[in-house]
């Protein structure tokens, strides 16, 4: 068999711009997990997943939660949670994690969806302020309402809280 | 420098790729042949490559307007694969390779479609039961049209063959991403544990395992081992990522270890496969049909090509008279092709574009803000990677071989297409991901 010269060169430089390729690429992906180790070190904003107290334990295991969870120890400790009592697409007792705060409504964005008739897309929100949990309507259409009472504005929850959005009603909980 | 500028750059590799690739066959074929005229050989070869390039160049702009912020690096790592698969089926049958690079064309559009047409991938969880019944469906189909090895794999169209478990694939993962979504929380909050095993509660893993459970029934029905083994894998994946519980992935291994079991006692077919994975040089079995055989030859094809390979279009294919070195080499055997022509450094390779490809993709994952797309991007990427590794680990003599197609690879529209799709949702959670962050 004759080997051609060029064909050689050919195959040795089809390997060569391969391998560099891959080079170029593995560097970046370097760079990127060191960047998300930063950012993981800073801290992210609202807890989007819904993983529950014994669920947050674990679910390091796979990595694919912690990147989003941001759990740190201050919040893990106070681990407030909202338990469906009954509302329309979700089983009561179905835990949701609050986390850094979390937005409920019927809309894509909202972390703890509502498929409720009477829920705006943005309906209302809670968000963590140092200890405590505040609860905040969203200019809702519908209102609110903290056990039973209309919500006017921000007011902190206190564990056994009653959360009432149109036929959604969830119980507030923390450790 | 932007995300999209990188990928455009990360483009220019590829279709080098491919002129390299295929100017080295031309040249193979004509000293084969002994006749001149190598210019026009070089102008068809660069056409070639610039071809490809203006193909992966007009997917990057459908890329580019509507994915701004998608990972830079998947679909780069793809055309490199699309690379690898033209050069080879071109090498093994250049009609073949004319075919595939329809089949690429129709993918890209398919590519292009899903990325235009659900800027919210996130309908997709609407119709979740529909999408899983659609899998099922596609899954039966083959059983009305006759079945080629013994196995019911795919569904002719007039002159076109498909095989549904391609798309059924991509539906499956979409239907237990969402489903799990839901009702991860309540899997783990109301396990029991019974024997030392942790059991879900069945209210809410009911649904989960009819559809699952109906895709493996019928997997087995149709003799797809390979794909079975895949979506075996694909649900325990998305199933440990939905519920983070050790328990569950080993469990479902153990059910594992013991229905193949049970199939091995039964189905002469297993048995066969087996027999020939723990011994693929034994003269009888190399001699018996449905034997070694393939697997034999696949080891000694991998072995002749050394460290460096034997270069373009240097592996013999044929036997004198006409026979087949390697059976099916476009489609399951490729990997054996590839390694033969380009060595352990070129086999190499292609499994370490495999393992970035997968590595974006977990990181897509880990990304990804809202629950679906985390176990959307994740599923995807594990049937992806257990694909490559069924189909890889088959041909190396790892596991015993059961034939899938080596995403993007090897030669087959179903296969190419289904792809596309899921790499398309890729970089639609992609995008998401990486705009809200």
């Amino acid at each position: 068999m004759a080997l051609d010269p060029i064909a050689v060169l050919l195959k040795f430089g089809f390997l060569a711009v391969l391998y560099l390729f891959l080079l170029w690429i593995a560097r970046s992906a370097m760079k990127d997990l060191r960047r998300a180790n930063d950012s993981r070190a800073v801290g992210r904003g609202a807890a989007a997943s819904l993983s529950d107290q014994r669920g947050a334990g674990v679910s390091e295991a796979t990595g694919l939660y912690s990147a989003t969870g941001g759990h740190r120890p201050d919040l893990d400790a106070l681990d407030p949670r909202l338990v469906v009592e009954r509302a329309p697409g979700h089983d009561s007792g179905m835990e949701y994690e609050v986390g850094e705060g979390a937005v409920l409504g019927r809309g894509d964005q909202a972390e703890i969806r509502l498929e409720d008739p009477f829920a705006s897309s943005r309906h209302a929100r809670l968000v963590r302020q140092g200890g405590a949990v505040v609860l905040e309507d969203m200019n809702s259409t519908n209102g609110t309402y903290l056990n039973e009472e209309l919500l006017s504005g921000p007011q902190p929850l206190h564990p056994g809280d009653r959360v009432r959005i149109g036929d959604s009603e969830f119980t507030y909980l923390e450790r | 420098m932007s995300a999209r500028t990188r990928e455009l750059f990360a483009l220019i590799p590829a279709s080098l790729l491919v002129t390299a690739g295929f100017l080295a066959i031309f040249l193979s074929q004509e000293s084969l042949k002994g006749v001149g005229g190598q210019d026009e050989l070089r102008d068809v070869s660069l056409t070639y490559g610039a071809i490809f390039l203006g193909l992966c160049f007009g997917a990057h702009l459908v890329i580019r307007f509507r994915l701004k912020h998608a990972d830079p690096y998947l679909f780069p790592l793809v055309a490199v694969l699309a690379c690898f698969g033209l050069v080879m089926i071109y090498r093994i049958d250049d009609e073949l390779a004319r075919q595939q690079a329809q089949w690429f064309v129709i993918g890209l559009g398919m590519f292009a479609a899903t990325i235009i047409g659900l800027p919210d991938y996130r309908v997709l969880e609407r119709y979740r039961y529909l999408i899983a019944l659609a899998g099922i469906v596609l899954l039966v189909l083959p059983r009305a049209f006759p079945p080629t090895n013994g196995a019911y794999l795919s569904v002719r169209l007039g002159s076109l063959s498909v095989q549904p478990a391609e798309f059924a694939k991509l539906a499956i993962v979409i239907f237990l991403a969402s489903y799990l979504r839901d009702t991860r929380q309540v899997l783990v909050l109301g396990a029991r544990r019974f024997l030392f095993v942790t059991l879900p509660p069945l209210k809410h893993f009911g649904p989960v395992l009819v559809i699952w459970g109906a895709a493996m029934v019928l997997l087995f029905f149709i003799q797809d081992l390979g794909s079975s083994v895949m979506f075996y894998g694909g649900f325990l994946a998305i199933l440990y990522v939905a519920t983070s519980r050790l328990s569950f992935p080993v469990i479902g291994l153990a059910l594992f270890a013991a229905g193949s079991y049970l199939l091995y006692q039964v189905r002469p077919t297993i048995e066969s496969r087996v027999a020939a994975w723990r011994d693929p040089f034994d003269p009888e079995l190399y001699e018996r049909v449905g034997g070694s055989y393939q697997l034999a030859q696949s080891l000694f094809a991998q072995a002749d090509g050394g460290v460096l390979g034997q270069g373009f279009g240097q592996s013999v294919l044929e036997l004198q008279g006409g026979k087949p070195v390697l059976p099916a080499p476009q489609t399951d055997f490729i990997y054996a092709v590839i390694v033969n022509e380009l060595g352990l450094a070129g086999g190499l390779a292609l499994l370490l574009v495999y393992l970035l490809v997968v590595q974006r993709g977990f990181k897509v994952a880990m990304l990804a803000r809202d629950s679906f797309s985390k176990l959307l991007a994740a599923g995807l990427t594990s049937v992806f990677a257990l694909q490559v590794f069924v189909i890889v680990g088959g041909v190396t003599k790892l596991i015993p071989l059961t034939g899938v197609t080596l995403p993007f690879v090897s030669y087959g529209g179903s296969s190419v297409m289904a792809n596309f799709i899921l790499l398309a949702l890729l970089l639609l959670v992609s995008d998401r991901a990486r705009r809200e962050a």
